[in-house]
Protein backbone atom coordinates (compact mmCIF):
# COMPACT_ATOMS: atom_id res chain seq x y z
CA UNK A 1 0.00 0.00 0.00
CA UNK A 2 1.79 3.30 -0.94
CA UNK A 3 2.02 6.37 1.51
CA UNK A 4 1.64 9.64 0.27
CA UNK A 5 4.26 10.64 3.06
CA UNK A 6 6.90 7.67 1.95
CA UNK A 7 7.04 8.51 -1.76
CA UNK A 8 9.84 9.70 -3.21
CA UNK A 9 8.56 12.58 -5.28
CA UNK A 10 9.94 16.01 -4.75
CA UNK A 11 7.70 18.35 -3.14
CA UNK A 12 7.05 21.53 -5.43
CA UNK A 13 7.82 25.18 -3.90
CA UNK A 14 4.48 26.04 -4.66
CA UNK A 15 1.35 23.57 -5.03
CA UNK A 16 -0.47 24.03 -8.24
CA UNK A 17 -4.19 23.41 -8.89
CA UNK A 18 -4.72 19.48 -9.27
CA UNK A 19 -5.55 19.05 -13.09
CA UNK A 20 -6.98 15.82 -15.32
CA UNK A 21 -4.58 13.74 -16.25
CA UNK A 22 -4.35 12.57 -19.66
CA UNK A 23 -2.05 9.36 -19.41
CA UNK A 24 -4.10 6.20 -18.73
CA UNK A 25 -3.90 4.47 -14.92
CA UNK A 26 -2.86 1.19 -14.44
CA UNK A 27 -5.93 -1.41 -14.24
CA UNK A 28 -6.63 -4.48 -12.28
CA UNK A 29 -8.17 -7.56 -13.24
CA UNK A 30 -8.48 -10.10 -10.83
CA UNK A 31 -8.07 -13.92 -11.49
CA UNK A 32 -11.45 -16.02 -12.94
CA UNK A 33 -13.80 -16.13 -10.13
CA UNK A 34 -16.82 -18.33 -10.00
CA UNK A 35 -20.03 -16.40 -11.25
CA UNK A 36 -22.18 -19.82 -10.88
CA UNK A 37 -24.40 -18.16 -8.15
CA UNK A 38 -25.49 -15.65 -10.15
CA UNK A 39 -26.77 -17.63 -13.37
CA UNK A 40 -30.61 -17.71 -13.71
CA UNK A 41 -31.27 -21.05 -11.44
CA UNK A 42 -30.82 -18.40 -8.23
CA UNK A 43 -33.04 -15.76 -6.84
CA UNK A 44 -31.58 -12.77 -5.96
CA UNK A 45 -32.65 -9.48 -6.15
CA UNK A 46 -29.83 -7.45 -5.77
CA UNK A 47 -25.78 -8.22 -6.18
CA UNK A 48 -23.03 -5.92 -5.16
CA UNK A 49 -19.35 -5.87 -5.65
CA UNK A 50 -17.97 -4.23 -2.60
CA UNK A 51 -14.20 -3.37 -2.34
CA UNK A 52 -12.90 -2.90 0.84
CA UNK A 53 -9.59 -1.39 2.15
CA UNK A 54 -9.55 1.31 -0.81
CA UNK A 55 -6.53 4.37 -0.36
CA UNK A 56 -8.20 7.46 -1.17
CA UNK A 57 -4.94 9.37 0.39
CA UNK A 58 -3.91 10.36 -2.86
CA UNK A 59 -5.69 11.52 -6.50
CA UNK A 60 -9.54 11.62 -7.17
CA UNK A 61 -11.08 8.60 -9.96
CA UNK A 62 -13.50 7.23 -11.05
CA UNK A 63 -13.45 3.40 -10.70
CA UNK A 64 -14.70 1.46 -13.75
CA UNK A 65 -15.75 -2.06 -13.32
CA UNK A 66 -15.90 -4.54 -16.19
CA UNK A 67 -16.86 -8.68 -15.81
CA UNK A 68 -15.12 -10.74 -17.79
CA UNK A 69 -13.38 -8.27 -19.82
CA UNK A 70 -9.66 -8.12 -18.98
CA UNK A 71 -8.74 -5.65 -22.17
CA UNK A 72 -10.84 -2.98 -20.70
CA UNK A 73 -9.55 0.43 -20.44
CA UNK A 74 -10.83 3.77 -19.80
CA UNK A 75 -11.93 4.30 -24.06
CA UNK A 76 -13.92 1.18 -23.49
CA UNK A 77 -17.70 2.15 -23.99
CA UNK A 78 -19.60 1.62 -20.75
CA UNK A 79 -21.68 -0.87 -21.70
CA UNK A 80 -22.90 -4.07 -20.60
CA UNK A 81 -21.73 -5.37 -23.96
CA UNK A 82 -18.45 -4.61 -22.59
CA UNK A 83 -19.09 -6.32 -19.84
CA UNK A 84 -19.57 -2.59 -17.65
CA UNK A 85 -21.10 -3.18 -14.54
CA UNK A 86 -21.05 0.34 -12.71
CA UNK A 87 -18.50 2.25 -10.93
CA UNK A 88 -17.29 3.81 -7.85
CA UNK A 89 -16.13 7.31 -7.35
CA UNK A 90 -12.97 8.12 -5.36
CA UNK A 91 -12.97 11.78 -3.67
CA UNK A 92 -8.97 11.49 -3.04
CA UNK A 93 -7.08 13.14 -0.09
CA UNK A 94 -4.68 15.29 -2.85
CA UNK A 95 -1.28 13.82 -1.67
CA UNK A 96 0.09 14.45 1.25
CA UNK A 97 0.05 18.18 2.57
CA UNK A 98 2.16 17.98 5.88
CA UNK A 99 5.02 16.92 7.08
CA UNK A 100 6.29 13.53 7.36
CA UNK A 101 3.97 11.40 8.99
CA UNK A 102 1.00 13.54 8.43
CA UNK A 103 -0.58 11.15 5.91
CA UNK A 104 0.36 7.56 8.02
CA UNK A 105 -2.55 6.25 9.02
CA UNK A 106 -1.40 3.67 11.69
CA UNK A 107 -4.95 3.16 13.07
CA UNK A 108 -4.54 -0.14 14.50
CA UNK A 109 -1.52 0.66 16.56
CA UNK A 110 -3.80 3.35 18.60
CA UNK A 111 -3.86 3.54 22.62
CA UNK A 112 -7.48 1.68 23.51
CA UNK A 113 -7.54 4.82 25.24
CA UNK A 114 -6.77 7.08 22.28
CA UNK A 115 -11.04 8.80 21.84
CA UNK A 116 -9.64 11.33 18.94
CA UNK A 117 -11.33 11.20 15.70
CA UNK A 118 -9.96 8.21 13.42
CA UNK A 119 -7.21 9.40 10.89
CA UNK A 120 -9.24 10.75 7.67
CA UNK A 121 -7.14 8.52 5.50
CA UNK A 122 -8.07 5.39 6.99
CA UNK A 123 -9.13 2.64 4.64
CA UNK A 124 -12.33 2.85 2.46
CA UNK A 125 -14.77 0.46 1.31
CA UNK A 126 -17.14 0.95 -1.72
CA UNK A 127 -20.18 -1.46 -3.15
CA UNK A 128 -21.73 -0.91 -6.29
CA UNK A 129 -24.44 -2.82 -7.75
CA UNK A 130 -24.03 -4.98 -10.80
CA UNK A 131 -27.05 -7.26 -10.96
CA UNK A 132 -27.80 -6.72 -14.48
CA UNK A 133 -24.21 -7.22 -15.74
CA UNK A 134 -23.18 -9.81 -13.30
CA UNK A 135 -26.46 -11.46 -14.43
CA UNK A 136 -25.75 -11.42 -18.37
CA UNK A 137 -21.73 -12.58 -17.88
CA UNK A 138 -23.27 -15.77 -15.87
CA UNK A 139 -25.54 -16.58 -18.35
CA UNK A 140 -22.63 -17.98 -20.76
CA UNK A 141 -19.64 -18.29 -18.08
CA UNK A 142 -19.01 -20.19 -14.82
CA UNK A 143 -16.19 -18.03 -14.43
CA UNK A 144 -15.40 -14.51 -15.14
CA UNK A 145 -12.54 -11.95 -14.18
CA UNK A 146 -13.34 -8.74 -12.36
CA UNK A 147 -11.34 -5.38 -14.19
CA UNK A 148 -11.21 -1.60 -12.33
CA UNK A 149 -10.19 0.42 -15.04
CA UNK A 150 -9.47 3.88 -12.63
CA UNK A 151 -9.52 7.00 -14.66
CA UNK A 152 -8.01 10.23 -12.61
CA UNK A 153 -9.90 12.94 -12.60
CA UNK A 154 -8.21 15.43 -10.17
CA UNK A 155 -4.39 15.24 -9.27
CA UNK A 156 -2.31 17.30 -7.96
CA UNK A 157 2.01 17.59 -8.26
CA UNK A 158 1.64 15.18 -4.95
CA UNK A 159 -0.37 12.77 -6.47
CA UNK A 160 0.99 9.52 -8.39
CA UNK A 161 -1.72 9.73 -11.44
CA UNK A 162 -0.36 6.08 -13.04
CA UNK A 163 -0.99 3.60 -9.86
CA UNK A 164 -3.78 4.61 -7.91
CA UNK A 165 -5.71 1.80 -7.31
CA UNK A 166 -5.01 -0.02 -4.23
CA UNK A 167 -7.21 -1.92 -1.97
CA UNK A 168 -7.41 -4.92 0.65
CA UNK A 169 -10.17 -7.16 -0.90
CA UNK A 170 -13.38 -7.60 -2.79
CA UNK A 171 -16.55 -9.91 -3.11
CA UNK A 172 -19.89 -9.89 -4.25
CA UNK A 173 -22.94 -9.50 -1.94
CA UNK A 174 -26.25 -10.96 -3.13
CA UNK A 175 -29.26 -9.60 -1.60
CA UNK A 176 -32.84 -11.85 -1.68
CA UNK A 177 -35.98 -10.16 -2.35
CA UNK B 1 -30.70 36.70 -4.41
CA UNK B 2 -27.80 35.91 -6.17
CA UNK B 3 -26.74 39.05 -5.71
CA UNK B 4 -27.14 39.03 -2.20
CA UNK B 5 -25.40 35.51 -2.25
CA UNK B 6 -22.40 36.63 -4.01
CA UNK B 7 -21.92 40.03 -2.06
CA UNK B 8 -21.76 37.90 0.67
CA UNK B 9 -18.93 35.74 -0.29
CA UNK B 10 -17.38 39.18 -1.44
CA UNK B 11 -17.14 40.42 2.28
CA UNK B 12 -16.11 37.07 3.25
CA UNK B 13 -13.14 36.40 0.92
CA UNK B 14 -11.76 39.77 2.18
CA UNK B 15 -11.45 38.49 5.87
CA UNK B 16 -8.65 36.99 7.12
CA UNK B 17 -9.41 36.04 10.55
CA UNK B 18 -12.17 33.06 11.91
CA UNK B 19 -15.00 34.74 10.32
CA UNK B 20 -13.41 34.99 7.04
CA UNK B 21 -14.10 32.54 3.56
CA UNK B 22 -10.61 31.22 4.05
CA UNK B 23 -10.23 29.89 7.54
CA UNK B 24 -13.85 28.59 7.06
CA UNK B 25 -12.69 26.88 3.86
CA UNK B 26 -9.89 25.20 6.01
CA UNK B 27 -11.72 23.33 8.26
CA UNK B 28 -12.63 21.05 5.18
CA UNK B 29 -8.89 20.18 4.05
CA UNK B 30 -5.76 22.16 4.26
CA UNK B 31 -4.62 23.25 6.78
CA UNK B 32 -7.21 21.88 9.23
CA UNK B 33 -8.37 18.56 8.46
CA UNK B 34 -11.87 18.10 9.51
CA UNK B 35 -14.24 16.86 7.27
CA UNK B 36 -15.31 13.01 7.57
CA UNK B 37 -15.66 10.99 4.31
CA UNK B 38 -15.48 6.94 3.41
CA UNK B 39 -16.32 5.80 6.79
CA UNK B 40 -13.37 5.93 8.75
CA UNK B 41 -14.10 3.14 11.16
CA UNK B 42 -11.02 1.28 11.27
CA UNK B 43 -10.76 0.45 14.79
CA UNK B 44 -14.79 -0.58 15.36
CA UNK B 45 -17.15 -2.69 13.50
CA UNK B 46 -19.61 0.20 13.81
CA UNK B 47 -20.22 2.21 10.47
CA UNK B 48 -18.69 5.63 11.30
CA UNK B 49 -20.93 7.09 8.38
CA UNK B 50 -20.66 10.47 9.10
CA UNK B 51 -20.18 12.38 6.34
CA UNK B 52 -23.60 13.69 5.81
CA UNK B 53 -23.98 14.96 9.47
CA UNK B 54 -20.58 16.39 9.32
CA UNK B 55 -21.33 18.38 5.90
CA UNK B 56 -24.68 19.65 7.65
CA UNK B 57 -23.04 21.26 10.54
CA UNK B 58 -20.31 22.74 8.68
CA UNK B 59 -22.94 24.02 6.02
CA UNK B 60 -25.32 25.22 8.95
CA UNK B 61 -21.80 27.06 10.54
CA UNK B 62 -21.18 28.37 6.64
CA UNK B 63 -24.46 29.96 6.09
CA UNK B 64 -24.63 31.86 9.90
CA UNK B 65 -21.39 33.29 8.59
CA UNK B 66 -22.52 34.78 5.27
CA UNK B 67 -25.27 35.78 7.47
CA UNK B 68 -23.49 37.60 9.55
CA UNK B 69 -22.30 39.52 6.27
CA UNK B 70 -25.81 39.98 4.57
CA UNK B 71 -29.02 39.75 6.56
CA UNK B 72 -31.26 37.27 5.72
CA UNK B 73 -28.72 35.75 2.71
CA UNK B 74 -29.53 31.78 1.97
CA UNK B 75 -27.04 29.38 0.38
CA UNK B 76 -28.77 28.22 -2.99
CA UNK B 77 -28.23 24.41 -3.86
CA UNK B 78 -26.21 23.66 -7.15
CA UNK B 79 -28.88 21.22 -8.75
CA UNK B 80 -26.19 19.22 -11.20
CA UNK B 81 -29.07 17.27 -12.63
CA UNK B 82 -31.15 20.20 -14.39
CA UNK B 83 -30.76 19.77 -18.15
CA UNK B 84 -30.62 22.54 -20.74
CA UNK B 85 -32.21 25.26 -21.38
CA UNK B 86 -32.51 25.61 -17.57
CA UNK B 87 -28.92 24.28 -17.48
CA UNK B 88 -25.89 22.81 -18.45
CA UNK B 89 -22.63 21.90 -16.18
CA UNK B 90 -21.36 24.60 -13.99
CA UNK B 91 -24.37 27.63 -13.31
CA UNK B 92 -23.27 30.76 -15.00
CA UNK B 93 -23.42 32.62 -11.80
CA UNK B 94 -20.48 30.55 -10.59
CA UNK B 95 -18.57 31.31 -14.26
CA UNK B 96 -18.89 34.78 -14.92
CA UNK B 97 -15.65 36.83 -15.01
CA UNK B 98 -16.94 39.52 -13.77
CA UNK B 99 -19.36 40.72 -11.06
CA UNK B 100 -22.28 42.86 -12.35
CA UNK B 101 -21.12 46.19 -11.62
CA UNK B 102 -17.56 45.43 -11.91
CA UNK B 103 -14.82 44.07 -10.63
CA UNK B 104 -14.17 39.87 -10.16
CA UNK B 105 -16.72 37.62 -9.79
CA UNK B 106 -16.16 35.86 -6.33
CA UNK B 107 -18.59 33.04 -7.11
CA UNK B 108 -15.72 32.14 -9.56
CA UNK B 109 -12.56 31.65 -8.07
CA UNK B 110 -10.94 32.53 -4.49
CA UNK B 111 -7.51 33.36 -3.56
CA UNK B 112 -5.89 30.52 -1.41
CA UNK B 113 -3.18 32.06 1.00
CA UNK B 114 -1.98 29.98 2.66
CA UNK B 115 1.89 30.53 2.33
CA UNK B 116 2.96 28.10 5.72
CA UNK B 117 1.15 24.88 3.79
CA UNK B 118 3.35 22.31 3.18
CA UNK B 119 3.82 22.79 -0.22
CA UNK B 120 2.67 26.45 0.20
CA UNK B 121 -0.81 27.36 -2.00
CA UNK B 122 -0.74 30.63 -2.82
CA UNK B 123 -2.94 31.08 -5.95
CA UNK B 124 -6.48 31.40 -7.24
CA UNK B 125 -8.71 27.99 -7.33
CA UNK B 126 -9.25 26.97 -10.62
CA UNK B 127 -11.68 24.30 -12.48
CA UNK B 128 -11.42 21.33 -15.14
CA UNK B 129 -15.31 20.14 -15.52
CA UNK B 130 -16.38 17.57 -18.06
CA UNK B 131 -18.73 17.74 -20.75
CA UNK B 132 -22.55 18.55 -18.81
CA UNK B 133 -23.36 14.54 -19.62
CA UNK B 134 -21.10 13.46 -17.07
CA UNK B 135 -22.54 14.74 -13.99
CA UNK B 136 -25.38 12.63 -12.40
CA UNK B 137 -28.97 12.25 -13.06
CA UNK B 138 -32.01 11.95 -11.74
CA UNK B 139 -32.28 8.33 -11.95
CA UNK B 140 -29.20 8.06 -9.95
CA UNK B 141 -30.77 10.54 -7.19
CA UNK B 142 -33.79 8.41 -7.25
CA UNK B 143 -31.84 5.32 -6.90
CA UNK B 144 -30.31 6.57 -3.76
CA UNK B 145 -33.83 8.01 -2.53
CA UNK B 146 -35.58 4.36 -2.94
CA UNK B 147 -32.77 2.76 -0.66
CA UNK B 148 -34.39 2.12 2.62
CA UNK B 149 -31.22 0.88 4.87
CA UNK B 150 -29.05 4.10 6.24
CA UNK B 151 -26.01 3.06 4.88
CA UNK B 152 -26.87 1.63 1.76
CA UNK B 153 -28.01 5.37 0.90
CA UNK B 154 -25.31 7.64 2.99
CA UNK B 155 -22.61 5.35 0.67
CA UNK B 156 -24.62 5.73 -2.27
CA UNK B 157 -25.16 9.33 -1.80
CA UNK B 158 -21.52 10.21 -0.66
CA UNK B 159 -20.29 8.14 -4.43
CA UNK B 160 -22.75 10.17 -6.39
CA UNK B 161 -21.15 13.61 -4.22
CA UNK B 162 -17.73 12.31 -4.93
CA UNK B 163 -18.62 11.89 -8.76
CA UNK B 164 -19.29 15.73 -8.96
CA UNK B 165 -15.82 16.81 -7.25
CA UNK B 166 -14.21 14.98 -9.80
CA UNK B 167 -16.42 15.79 -12.52
CA UNK B 168 -15.58 19.96 -11.99
CA UNK B 169 -12.02 19.07 -11.23
CA UNK B 170 -9.06 21.57 -10.67
CA UNK B 171 -9.53 22.29 -6.53
CA UNK B 172 -13.00 20.98 -6.25
CA UNK B 173 -11.15 17.65 -6.94
CA UNK B 174 -9.49 16.96 -4.20
CA UNK B 175 -10.05 16.99 -0.50
CA UNK B 176 -7.30 19.36 0.26
CA UNK B 177 -8.54 22.02 -1.14
CA UNK B 178 -11.84 21.37 -2.66
CA UNK B 179 -13.94 23.64 -0.25
CA UNK B 180 -11.95 26.69 -1.47
CA UNK B 181 -13.49 26.55 -4.55
CA UNK B 182 -16.86 28.91 -4.20
CA UNK B 183 -19.01 26.11 -5.72
CA UNK B 184 -18.29 23.73 -2.81
CA UNK B 185 -20.94 25.20 -0.79
CA UNK B 186 -23.57 24.84 -3.36
CA UNK B 187 -22.80 21.64 -4.16
CA UNK B 188 -22.73 20.39 -0.80
CA UNK B 189 -26.25 22.26 -0.16
CA UNK B 190 -27.58 19.73 -3.18
CA UNK B 191 -26.22 16.83 -1.18
CA UNK B 192 -27.87 18.21 1.59
CA UNK B 193 -31.27 18.40 0.37
CA UNK B 194 -30.84 14.90 -1.21
CA UNK B 195 -30.58 13.84 1.84
CA UNK B 196 -33.33 15.73 3.73
CA UNK B 197 -35.59 14.28 0.91
CA UNK B 198 -34.46 10.91 2.37
CA UNK B 199 -35.75 11.94 5.52
CA UNK B 200 -38.76 12.75 4.78
CA UNK B 201 -39.39 9.85 3.14
CA UNK B 202 -37.86 7.27 5.68
CA UNK B 203 -37.20 9.40 8.94
CA UNK B 204 -33.84 8.82 9.90
CA UNK B 205 -33.99 5.29 9.03
CA UNK B 206 -31.79 2.71 11.18
CA UNK B 207 -28.73 5.17 11.37
CA UNK B 208 -27.55 3.82 14.39
CA UNK B 209 -28.12 4.92 17.85
CA UNK B 210 -24.32 4.61 18.65
CA UNK B 211 -24.08 7.64 16.35
CA UNK B 212 -26.30 9.87 18.02
CA UNK B 213 -24.02 11.51 20.52
CA UNK B 214 -20.87 11.28 18.38
CA UNK B 215 -19.89 15.27 18.58
CA UNK B 216 -19.39 16.77 15.29
CA UNK B 217 -16.21 18.58 15.67
CA UNK B 218 -15.06 21.34 15.63
CA UNK B 219 -19.04 22.38 15.32
CA UNK B 220 -20.77 22.66 18.78
CA UNK B 221 -23.55 20.13 17.22
CA UNK B 222 -23.24 16.21 17.95
CA UNK B 223 -25.50 14.39 14.77
CA UNK B 224 -28.95 13.96 16.81
CA UNK B 225 -28.68 17.65 16.49
CA UNK B 226 -28.13 18.10 12.69
CA UNK B 227 -30.93 15.57 12.24
CA UNK B 228 -33.85 17.80 11.23
CA UNK B 229 -33.12 21.25 9.31
CA UNK B 230 -36.29 22.67 10.39
CA UNK B 231 -34.68 22.91 14.16
CA UNK B 232 -31.61 24.39 12.36
CA UNK B 233 -34.09 27.30 11.02
CA UNK B 234 -33.88 26.33 7.01
CA UNK B 235 -35.96 24.18 4.93
CA UNK B 236 -35.59 22.68 1.78
CA UNK B 237 -37.99 22.60 -1.83
CA UNK B 238 -39.14 19.07 -2.62
CA UNK B 239 -38.96 19.73 -5.85
CA UNK B 240 -38.66 23.11 -8.67
CA UNK B 241 -40.67 23.01 -11.70
CA UNK B 242 -39.72 24.92 -14.56
CA UNK B 243 -43.35 26.10 -16.45
CA UNK B 244 -42.86 27.99 -19.84
CA UNK B 245 -45.74 30.42 -20.66
CA UNK B 246 -46.38 32.37 -24.20
CA UNK B 247 -47.58 35.59 -24.10
CA UNK B 248 -47.06 39.30 -24.83
CA UNK B 249 -45.31 41.82 -22.49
Amino acid sequence: MAKASARKTPRPQRLAAPRRPETMAKSFTSEPVAIEFADASHRFVRADLEINGIAHGEASYEGRIFLDNPKANAKTPKTIEEGYAGSFNIFGHGGCLGDPGHCDINEHNRDPYDFRAPHPLTLASKRVTVTAALRAAARTKKKATITIVPVVTAANDLCDTKDVFHFERMQFVTYNG
Amino acid sequence: MVTAFRESYRQMQAISDNRGYQYLAGLHGVPSWYCWHHQQNARSAQQMQLFLPWHRAYLYNWEMAMRDRVADVTLPWWDWTLLPPRQSGLPKIFTDAAAPGGGSNPLRSFKVDLPNARPPIVRGTSRSPEAPSGLPTTDDVNDALARTDWNDFTDKLEDIHDSVHGWVSGDMGVVGTAAFDPIFWSHHAMIDRIWWLWQTRHGNGNISADLLDVPLAPFNFRVRDVLNVNDLGYDYAAAAALIATRGKG
